[in-house]
């Protein structure tokens, strides 16, 4: 390698710990400060390194209300990733499996639900409506409808780079539709599963704005909404506030960092083949 | 096993006209194969028997019974497909076992017909391993396996042997043969290698644009091909085909000659010509030459045969083994 590479190579490198790394760095010391400390907002370290008891503090906030919104936005998260894994790998089978008249149709859906940014005040009310207004299964529904036209084309163009000899072997042999989707189909929709998954629970663990609109009430508070805990018009607790930035992000960042490879994987495949 | 009896099938598709009338009798344990050049209706044929696919109109008969609008399952049929289509996250004993447990045989019976099917294609060292663990000719097997298990009427092969190399092939092709012998089963199989089709068919079914252009045992339609398009199919190298006044000469509108059926001089014979390019194979040449009067000759002569190219050389028809055809 040339030495001017080796060069651009660390200023690379060092730019991308600054740009990446300093926000990361800048959580982490404002949620160890004293209060009086990270009202300054700076990036110097604490005089007092104070840890346990600002995690405590945010832990036992409003009456462990931390504690509600990690249980609510796990259910949530959980009852919507289930839903939208299965629903989304059927309809992507079907719609590149079984080509018909309505595809077209179909397609402009998909992409409306990709591409028109979603109406509040409606669904608000057909969600009355329905009786599913303040409630988790409502939310649920939401976050899969939200999330279903990203997922179905994933899992579409994956299905493509599956042969469709597998599917007629699997007919010669005897299997009903659902059989051939359950037994042939669906096990080899492993990586995209997993990238959908992954990409889609941290979305909606993280979620702010829409259980802002959909899920109001002090009992269905999601783990974004706690960050609310420590922000009012005359005081802001900074200290709490980052750590409780911290506590919330642990978790999708444990994901990713975990599941890293599986996700570009799942991304990238079916990009060259059928 | 099963007759297969096909009454004027025809497919459609888009408008276009895929099969264009097909009628044709597969008898009791026959091994038949269905050749011809790529896009003539072959495969789509086989997908009809299958029934992978719908006839646009006509009839099938499988065992005596009519089966035209049967599901697959119902028609007592299994098929090899040309890519394998092995159920990749499953092992080679559940994918040879895969119909059984669909069917909801007992595992006893699964196991048992499994390990059965597993010796006959010497695959019982591999029953745990997933299919990327094999080898092309042992993904094959493991094909071939899946369709033996289920005890079917017919067996349809569609193409099966193309991804494998030449060697792995001519080895496959005797193990389908002796498999025939064994099973005793009645066989379609579609290849649109006429080498295959020779040596392995009890019937050869020539198809071309959709139609049957001829039926018959593999000597049968070497000896007596019934039109130019058999006559240039069936043989390697191809026949010559001359129309214009070598044919008139003759009475007829083609006139064809093998390679293996001409008889090579550098003294004497009935056409002169220029060697233009030679082809050695070992224990054969194939010699290409300029005829004035007719275009470009292909001969087959002994590897010994020593002729060099650009020198001149004399072609002669062996008795009776000229063809001649009508268009």
């Amino acid at each position: 390698m040339k030495r001017q590479q080796v060069i651009i190579g660390i200023v690379a490198l060092v730019l991308g710990v600054l740009l990446f790394a300093t926000p990361f760095m800048f959580i982490g010391i404002t949620a160890v400060k004293s209060a009086a400390e990270a009202s300054h907002l700076g990036l110097s370290l604490p005089s007092k390194w104070l840890f346990w008891e600002n995690f405590m503090a945010v832990i036992k906030a409003r009456n462990y209300m931390l504690l509600l919104a990690y249980f609510n936005s796990t259910v949530i998260t959980v009852g919507a990733i289930s839903l939208l894994a299965v629903s989304a790998a059927m309809i992507g089978y079907v719609i590149q499996r079984r080509p018909s008249k309505w595809n077209g149709f179909i397609y402009a859906l998909i992409l409306a639900g990709l591409m028109i940014p979603p109406a509040v005040v409606p669904t608000i009310w057909l969600l009355k409506e329905l009786h599913l207004f303040k409630t988790l299964h409502g939310m649920i529904l939401i976050q899969v409808a939200y999330g279903l036209s990203f997922s179905v084309l994933l899992f579409r163009s994956f299905i493509a780079s599956i042969p469709r000899d597998l599917d007629e072997a699997a007919i010669i042999d005897g299997a009903k539709p659902w059989q051939v989707f359950f037994k042939v189909i669906l096990p080899l929709l492993k990586p995209i599963t997993i990238t959908v998954v992954l990409v889609q629970s941290v979305t909606i663990f993280n979620d702010f704005t829409n259980p802002l609109y959909y899920l109001p009430g002090k009992d269905n508070v999601t783990v974004q909404l706690t960050l609310y805990n420590f922000q009012s018009q005359f005081s802001s607790q900074m200290n709490l506030l980052f750590m409780n930035i911290l506590l919330v992000t642990i978790p999708p960042l444990i994901m990713f960092i975990f599941f890293n490879k599986q996700i570009v994987k799942g991304m990238t495949a079916g990009a060259v083949k059928g | 096993m099963a007759s297969v009896k096909l009454k004027n099938i025809h497919k459609e598709f888009n408008g276009v006209k895929i099969l264009k009338g097909i009628d044709l009798d597969v008898n009791d344990g026959e091994f038949c194969v269905f050749v011809g050049p790529s896009g003539c209706g072959k495969s789509t044929l086989l997908r009809i028997i299958s029934g992978l696919d719908d006839a646009s109109s006509g009839e099938i008969e499988i065992a005596d019974k009519d089966v035209t609008h049967a599901d697959p399952i119902d028609r007592g049929i299994a098929m090899v497909f040309q890519s394998y289509a092995l159920y990749p996250h499953l092992t080679v004993r559940d994918n040879i076992g895969f119909g059984l447990s669909l069917a909801k045989r007992p595992k006893n019976e699964i196991n048992e017909r499994v390990n059965t099917a597993a010796k006959m294609l010497q695959l019982e060292a591999l029953l745990d391993r997933k299919p990327k663990d094999l080898s092309g000719g042992q993904r094959q097997r493991v094909a071939i396996g899946r369709a033996i298990v289920r005890n079917p009427e017919v067996f349809l092969f569609d193409e099966p042997l193309s991804n494998l190399d030449a060697a792995l092939r001519s080895k496959m092709r005797l193990e389908l043969t002796e498999l025939h012998a064994e099973l005793n089963a009645t066989m379609i199989y579609v290849t649109h290698d006429q080498i295959e089709a020779m040596t392995m068919a009890d019937k050869i079914v020539v198809l071309n644009a959709g139609h049957v252009e001829q039926v018959g045992t593999p000597m049968e339609l070497y000896h007596h091909p019934k039109t130019p398009f058999v006559a240039g199919f069936i043989g390697s190298p191809k026949m010559n085909l001359f129309e214009g006044q070598t044919a008139q000469e003759h009475g007829a509108d083609i006139y064809g000659i093998r390679p293996e059926h001409l008889t090579l001089s550098t003294q004497t014979g009935k056409w002169q010509g220029v060697i233009k390019h030679i082809e050695h194979l070992g224990a054969d040449v194939i010699v290409h030459i300029q005829v004035q009067a007719l275009g470009t000759l292909v001969a087959r002569a002994d590897g010994d045969f020593a002729v060099t190219t650009g020198s001149e050389i004399y072609a002669t028809p062996q008795q009776g083994r000229e063809h001649f055809l009508s268009k």
